[in-house]
């Protein structure tokens, strides 16, 4: 009896130590694989699937959220079926995964998520340290200030002294920091998450309430008093928000930025998700034929070789329409302007500005 | 069991039946009444003083529930997202898979409360008033009658399940035996029934389920996996044998050490690559494993209040290691163990929640993040969170009830 029960534990040792050599040599093996010839674009990969995968928040008001049927909504999300529609001919061969901040990289990386379109920042340090490759700019914001309209705060000239309530161990509290520290002025910090900021910031125990401008904006102008509250137009950092691909994947990142650069061509062009057909059809002018990857007289159609349909560009607009379309249909209904903001077009006073497609 | 003739006033089956010396005289209602006032509400000047200052407290916290549900809050956020919270990237034409899902498992409570216990009034009023909150907050408007009639349905199925259950004769018959033999398959086959009929033949994928249903799919699993990992550990880490009980020892030790947010990371990006599957299995897995080093030592505690002499008499008479395990030690450990792993298993049920935190997941909580962000709710946030915290409470407390009820039957803390 005693006998058997130590064959048995020695035959269930041998068992574990198998399954643990079985399990190192698996990863052994699968790791040479993976080191032995580069990994296919995720471009093939997409068009393989026949689906994106689109990496969003889907909880920030405006940018990316769930409709109550469970279909998602927003900025960030417009762009995602712009890719989807340019790629593979369909805006809705999307599948939206919701990412965490904590995670968002590293899921890039592990491939699970094709393209990272999340309200994320563009910094060096995870330009070149996080594997991570940005296309061009999708939305322009920075850190500003919500004053109350009665206070007399018009600038942060005025703002010596005051209470600033601020989300804790974030970045906007480091450049909260560093600004007041070079203006020579004092401030008393309140902290808190967004949310008790914006309670704290109505119920008048600060004097200031520091943010996203467009963030601030939107969140005021959902509140029932919102007359009683001012966002200044002063922005103390850059927060340019951007799509993320793999690094070194240059046939993705090259589409990736090609939509996003087409999409605000089509509007300085004038091409709307109204006439995109009809124009490519019969384009108005060489510049708009060429965006659209239409015939033209005295051309051919505009081809550069960007392994998808020349006419992707085309698609993308069809689909969800130009820049200022998908601005006015997700961003502005919930309280952030465009007119005079970073993000209008460089011919009417903003930074918005495309490389020509040609 | 001894047959005993039944005391005439037994009421319904499964009731407990007080011995006569604990009954109650039979004294008129209102003297009663009126004693047990005086003794428990009014037994001296301080007292009275303290009774009325906690009736004041009450009234006022009643009377602001009250208020803020009927009048204070905003349920259209709730109302117009029921869809979303419930299951959100459900494929929508598949409905029909999650009410059956439903009502298979309402079924599965009615049937066992019908088999093994009984609903009292406590339990129909909370059965009423859980009901009675979630078709109000559902049908707010008018906007859900289908879900309404749909979540009717199910509570039907619950309590004709309850009703042709309960009137099984409760004793030696063979249509009593059948009955339990059908109870518990219906009990253990009840989650994978669920889920096949939710994915079988072009249903669900395994990154379609959200929301609620994502919770509701990942707690079960999670404890019962960690019930079925737990046993052998706890066994294993009691073993005279060095190599067993230290291999359970470093398991329990290492799963516990981390939290629940780590292994979920080990989920997401290590698992892949030593079992593969879909995320959703991962993390089932992971789940399974972390509830299952848990409730090992919970079952380790029940073996070691076991007194040496159940195993040396079991012995004794000739029953063998395995035969004492089975039939003699487990059942009693387990019974002492059922208030820790409860408490484990609760505990789980909430913990689902974190699988939005880390992983490309949404469950209940992750959705109602989602609710507030739309354009026409920004401002109603509170009262998608109320709605959440009342519908992991209910699931809690169903939990708990579920477990005092087979803590009676068992008698646990009475033998």
């Amino acid at each position: 009896m005693r006998r058997r029960t130590q064959l048995g534990a020695a035959a269930l040792a041998a068992l574990l130590c198998a399954l643990a050599l079985a399990a190192c040599g698996g990863n052994g093996g699968g790791d040479a694989q993976s080191g032995g010839d580069a990994p296919p674009s995720v471009l093939q990969d997409v068009i393989d699937r026949g689906q994106l995968r689109c990496g969003v928040k889907g909880s920030q008001p405006g940018f990316s959220y769930l409709e109550p049927d469970g279909s998602f909504s927003g900025f960030d999300v417009e762009f995602c079926k712009a890719i989807a529609a340019a790629v593979l001919d369909d805006p809705d061969a999307v599948q939206y995964i919701s990412v965490a901040s904590a995670t968002r990289f590293e899921l890039l990386a592990a491939r699970e998520i094709d393209v990272l379109i999340r309200t994320t920042t563009v910094t060096a340090e995870r330009d070149a340290g996080r594997g991570v490759d940005f296309a061009p700019t999708t939305f322009y914001t920075g850190q500003s200030f919500a004053v109350h309209a009665d206070s007399g705060i018009t600038s942060t000239a005025d703002m010596n002294g005051v209470t600033i309530c601020v989300q804790s161990a974030t970045t906007t509290e480091q450049n909260l920091d560093d600004f007041f520290n070079e203006l020579g002025y004092s401030y008393t910090p309140l902290g808190g998450e967004d949310q008790e900021n914006q309670d704290a910031f109505v119920a008048g125990r600060c004097d200031a309430w520091t943010g996203d401008q467009s963030n601030l904006a939107s969140r005021i102008s959902q509140l029932p008093n919102r007359d009683e509250f001012r966002v200044i137009n002063e922005i103390i950092s850059k927060e340019p928000l951007a799509p993320g691909v793999l690094d070194y994947d240059n046939a993705w990142k090259d589409v990736i930025t090609w939509v996003v650069y087409g999409l605000i061509n089509a509007e300085e062009l004038g091409v709307t998700q109204a006439n995109a057909a009809a124009w490519a059809a019969n384009p108005p002018s060489t510049a708009v034929a060429r965006l659209l990857g239409a015939p033209f007289e005295g051309g051919d159609v505009a081809d550069f070789d960007f392994q998808v349909d020349p006419q992707f560009i085309r698609r993308a607009v069809a689909a969800v329409g130009n820049y200022g379309e998908i601005y006015e249909r997700t961003v502005a209904p919930v309280g952030i302007p465009r007119a005079g903001t970073l993000n209008a077009l460089y011919t009417e006073g903003g930074i918005l500005y495309a490389p020509p497609y040609r | 069991m001894v047959d005993r003739p039944q005391p005439a006033d037994a009421g319904p089956p499964g009731r407990i039946v007080l011995p006569p010396h604990r009954a109650r005289a039979r004294r008129p209602f209102r003297d009663r009444a009126r004693d047990w006032t005086r003794h428990n509400l009014f037994p001296s000047p301080f007292g009275a003083l303290l009774t009325l200052a906690c009736l004041a407290v009450l009234v006022a916290l009643l009377c602001g529930i009250v208020w803020y549900v009927f009048f204070g809050a905003d349920w259209g956020v709730v109302s117009a997202n029921r869809w979303l919270l419930f299951a959100g990237g459900f494929p929508r034409d598949e409905e029909w898979r999650l009410w059956a899902g439903v009502g298979l498992v309402f079924l599965m409570i009615g049937v066992a409360y019908g088999l093994w216990s009984s609903f009292n009034r406590r339990d129909l009023l909370f059965l009423a008033l859980a009901s009675a909150f979630l078709i109000f907050l559902m049908a707010h408007g008018g906007a859900a009658i289908w879900s309404s009639i749909w979540f009717l349905a199910a509570l039907g199925l619950m309590l004709a399940g309850y009703a042709i259950a309960v009137r099984v004769p409760r004793d030696d018959s063979p249509l009593r035996a059948r009955a339990n033999r059908i109870g518990v398959a219906l009990l253990v086959l009840g989650l994978p029934v669920v889920l096949l009929i939710l994915m079988a033949g072009g249903g669900a994928g395994t990154e379609d389920f959200d929301g609620f249903v994502l919770n509701v799919i990942l707690a079960p699993v999670g404890i019962a996996g960690g019930l079925i990992v737990a046993i052998p550990l706890a066994i294993g880490r009691a073993s005279s044998l060095k190599a067993i009980s230290w291999t359970c020892t470093a398991y329990i030790e290492l799963v516990r050490g981390a939290p629940l947010l780590g292994w979920l990371f080990v989920a997401l990006f290590i698992l892949e690559d030593v079992i593969g599957g879909s995320l959703l299995v991962r993390t089932m897995v992971v789940l399974a494993v972390f509830t299952g080093a848990y409730m090992a030592e919970y079952i380790r505690g029940g073996l070691q209040a076991l007194p040496q002499g159940q195993d040396e008499a079991a012995r004794a008479v000739g029953l063998s290691r395995r035969q004492t395990l089975q039939q003699i030690i487990m059942p009693q450990a387990l019974r002492v163990s059922i208030p820790p792993l409860v408490g484990q298993a609760i505990s789980i049920w909430k913990d689902t929640s974190l699988v939005s935190v880390i992983l490309p997941m949404r469950e209940l909580k992750g959705n109602a993040d989602s609710a507030i962000a739309q354009t026409a709710f920004l401002a109603d946030r509170i009262e998608v969170y109320v709605f959440v915290a009342v519908i992991f409470w209910i699931v809690a407390f169903t939990m708990s009830r579920i477990s005092q009820r087979v803590e009676r039957a068992q008698g646990v803390g009475e033998r």
